[in-house]
């Protein structure tokens, strides 16, 4: 090896410590952008707390519960609003195509702030407060979400394919932005159906 | 009762009916007007806060009791839309003023936790930036000397080479 050679290598050896030793300074005022994918989690879980066990076959009166959970990996804190809301097989749902959220209006709204990789979950009860039969159709005028009624007046006929009176029990996700300073539909939703038995 | 002391009866009675009710929508539209006025404030104050806690994360602050503070006050929050909604004025006013103090708190707190934050950031950036430096210069003392030593090393043991002849 010629002196040459050793001398470039010494170069690169001292430019490695010299970059070794800035590297704390430099680390305080150069932020990397962090890794993986930016999204918010939603999900419904069954009274134990499993993915098993959703309310189906309801009646009038009775409370069933499902526990329903947010995770936040967007990077910071989020403050999240949740809308619950209860519609027959007709009436709308959030819009896949248009992002938009579903023109109904909700029967229960829920906020959690959620630190950044976390996840903040709570218990929801609900009965059919008031339900009727009117000819082929059944009417429910009433729900409640968590001790809190609502009316809705949502009416379902029989469904002969799947036998039943179907209804739907569904949760919007919304997010704050900052930007806009007010909330905006954050493009997911989770709900159960529900069959109207008595 | 003559016919014109009934029918002035009436007319009295009927106003005063007419002025019940005339008050009790005047007084719900106010309570209502309050209503939404005292959630929007509530509203602007959590929103408010949310954004402190934000910044205050933004430059290291642990903000994990913050968001638990905060999180009472969106509750609040939902309690106070919910009983709007559902025409408890009263219950929506006591919700949304609670949620403002809740905010206002938490305000105060994230500002003051991202004063400290931003403090600790600056003394940790100077003590780095010295590091730095003096991890730099011992570096090139020693970059310097250990190439001249090396030089010296290589061209002793360059001279003291002899050629070969075949």
């Amino acid at each position: 090896m010629r002196f040459q050679d050793y001398r470039t290598l010494f170069q690169v050896a001292c430019l490695g410590f010299v970059l070794l030793a800035v590297s704390p300074a430099l680390s305080q005022v150069v932020s990397f952008p962090g890794g993986g994918e930016r999204f918010s989690e939603l999900w419904l879980l069954g009274s134990n707390h499993m993915a098993e066990d959703y309310p189906f076959n309801v009646r009038a009166g009775e409370d069933y519960s499902l526990f329903l959970g947010v995770g936040n990996h967007l990077g910071c804190s989020a403050y999240y609003l949740v809308y619950a809301k209860f519609r027959n097989q007709s009436q709308s749902l959030p819009n896949a195509s248009s992002s938009g959220p579903s023109s109904l209006s909700s029967v229960y709204e829920f906020r959690f702030l959620v630190a950044d990789g976390d996840v903040s979950e709570t218990l929801v009860t609900f009965k059919i407060l008031e339900a009727s039969v009117q000819g082929n159709a059944v009417v429910v005028e009433s729900v409640s979400v968590n001790d809190r009624a609502f009316q809705v007046g949502c009416s379902s006929t029989w469904d002969s394919d799947n036998n039943g009176f179907y209804f739907q029990l569904f949760f919007e996700l919304w997010l704050y932005n900052t930007t806009g300073l007010t909330f905006q539909f954050h493009d997911r939703f989770v709900g159960i159906w529900l069959n109207m038995t008595g | 009762m003559s016919a014109g002391r009934l029918r002035f009866l009436s007319a009295i009675v009927l106003l005063f009916v007419l002025s019940s009710i005339l008050m009790v929508s005047v007084f719900a539209v106010n309570d209502r007007e309050a209503a939404v006025s005292i959630i929007g404030e509530a509203e602007q104050s959590v929103a408010r806060a949310y954004e402190a806690v934000l910044d205050a994360e933004g430059v290291g602050a642990n903000v994990s009791g913050l968001l638990v503070r905060l999180n009472a006050g969106a509750w609040l929050l939902s309690e106070a839309s919910m009983a709007f909604e559902a025409g408890d004025f009263e219950e929506a006013i006591r919700f949304s003023e609670l949620a403002s103090e809740v905010g206002g708190e938490v305000l105060g707190e994230a500002e003051g936790l991202e004063v400290e934050a931003r403090d600790a950031g600056v003394g940790r950036l100077r003590w780095s930036v010295v590091g730095s430096v003096l991890g730099v210069l011992v570096v090139v003392c020693v970059g310097l000397l250990g190439y001249r030593v090396f030089k010296r090393r290589y061209y002793r043991r360059l001279l003291k080479m002899r050629p070969r002849v075949g």
